[in-house]
Order: structure tokens, then sequence, then C-alpha cells
């Protein structure tokens, strides 16, 4: 009887993860569609202007540290996948700092745009468009991160269970696939 | 066949392994396009061609999406 419940839940547990994963992305899917459009204004309403003000190495500098973050985030995933609790911690919090390290990054390049190409010019809009709504993808994923970082404290998660951590990660780069495409859009053509 | 989830779960110093050499192409592929663009005065073609390589390694490695074709293939045998 017992055997007969530990199989129907196993199956009823496989089959949820399943429903998550395919829920999930489906959400990242339609989160790339808002930023498609933002992707296909840049070029319809500037074309392939780029201001000489707009610091390259600000750039390739606030890259690098979201693309390190990717690294740190997916450790994190994979040791919470083996049961390590410690190594899920420590890159947990790297990619908190590193997140908020980006961010500072980008209040930064925001002071100088303000100067050099306000939100009432065009490349302004299509500039504080894409990198506030960014920004806001990214803070929410700082504010997660935080959240597993707790919990993961707390030992909510194990190897057994660890949808939480498998799911905020995969935001976390969701969000450094859309840098990749506006890196290119804002800074290198 | 293994997922990619499931190579994951049970193998953690091959994933790590994996996933240290997908950063180092990642890397390698923002320096190429930083030089494309200061060297080579920004080609939009090439630039497109590697941003779309590096959001693939990002998407198939570090995002499992090879799990959705497991999904695919589970939703489908029902």
């Amino acid at each position: 009887m017992s055997a007969v419940h530990s199989e129907q839940s196993h199956h009823a547990r496989y089959e949820q993860i399943t429903i998550d994963r395919l829920g999930f992305w489906l959400f990242l899917l339609s989160e790339s569609m808002l930023f498609a459009g933002l992707l296909a204004s840049r070029f319809y309403l500037q074309g392939t202007y780029r201001p000489e003000s707009l610091s390259q190495l600000l750039g390739l500098a606030i890259t690098s540290i979201l693309l390190v973050s990717s690294l740190t985030a997916y450790q994190a995933e994979s040791a919470i996948a083996a049961g390590d609790q410690q190594t899920f911690l420590r890159n947990t919090l790297w990619t908190i700092l590193l997140g908020v390290a980006f961010t500072a990054g980008v209040a930064y390049e925001w002071s100088q745009a303000f100067l050099h190409f306000p939100p009432s010019t065009v490349f302004g809009t299509v500039f504080f468009s894409m990198t506030g709504m960014h920004a806001l993808h990214v803070l929410s994923g700082i504010l997660l991160l935080l959240l597993l970082y707790r919990n993961g404290r707390l030992g909510k998660y194990s190897a057994a269970n660890h949808w939480a951590p498998e799911a905020i990660v995969k935001y976390w780069h969701m969000v450094d696939v859309v840098w990749v495409f506006f890196y290119v859009a804002l800074y290198l053509v | 066949m293994e997922t990619e989830k499931e190579i994951h779960e049970t193998r953690p110093a091959e994933v790590r392994r994996r996933g240290r050499i997908v950063f180092v192409a990642l890397a390698v592929l923002t320096v190429l396009e930083f030089a494309v663009s200061v060297w080579l005065g920004g080609m939009l073609p090439a630039l497109a061609l590697i941003a779309l390589a590096k959001a693939a390694l990002i998407i198939i490695y570090f995002m499992h999406a090879g799990e959705l074709g497991a999904i695919w293939r589970q939703e489908w045998s029902q």
C-alpha cells in the first residue's frame, strides 16, 4: 500500500515538475517578446546611430560582470542539484554581489547619459527604455536571489527539491541573454 | 539517453567543468565582438552572429534548453 502510494506520489511530482518547467519556459518566451520589441524599436528609430559619448569600455565592463554572474548562478544551481549546500550559498551570494555591481554600473552610465543624451532625445528615449526595463529585471532577479539565499540558509532546498533555485537561476540567465543583444545594439554597432 | 537535466543532477564535476568551458567561450566571443566594433567599425551582421552564438551557448548549456525536447516527447507519448 505504502509502495503504491510512494509510486503515485513520485509520478505526481514528476508531472508537476514537468508542468512547472514548461510553464516557466513559456513565461520566459513571453518576456523575451517585450525585449524583442524594445530591440526592434532601437533600430527602427535610430538605425545604427550611436553617440560618441557612450562609453564602450564601461559597456564592456558591465557586460563582463553580468557574464561572470551567469557562471556563478550556474554553479549555484549545479551545486544544489548535487546537494552541496555550501557551494550553493557561496555562489548565490556571488551572483547577488555581481548583480549589484552591474546595477551600480548602469546607474553610473545613467548619470552620464542624462548629461549627453537625456530621455527627451530620440536616442535617450531608446537608451533609457532599454536599459531601464533591463535594470528592472536585474533588480527583481536580485530580490529573488536574496530570497533564495535566505531560504537556502534555512535549509529549504536539497538535491531532491530544487525547483525554486532552478527557476530563479533560469530567470537570471534570461536577463543575461537579453543583455547579450542589448549590449551589441547600444554599445557596439 | 540521459537528458541535460539528468546529467546536471547526477554528475556534478562534469557539469562544473562544462560550465567553465562555456564561460571561457562566452568570454572569448565577448572580446571578439568588442574587437569587431572597435577595429572593424561595428559590422552589424558579424556582431549579430556573435550575439546569437553567445545566446545559444547560454540557452543550451546554462538554461538546459534540451529539457524542452524531453517535455515535448513526454507530452506526445501520452
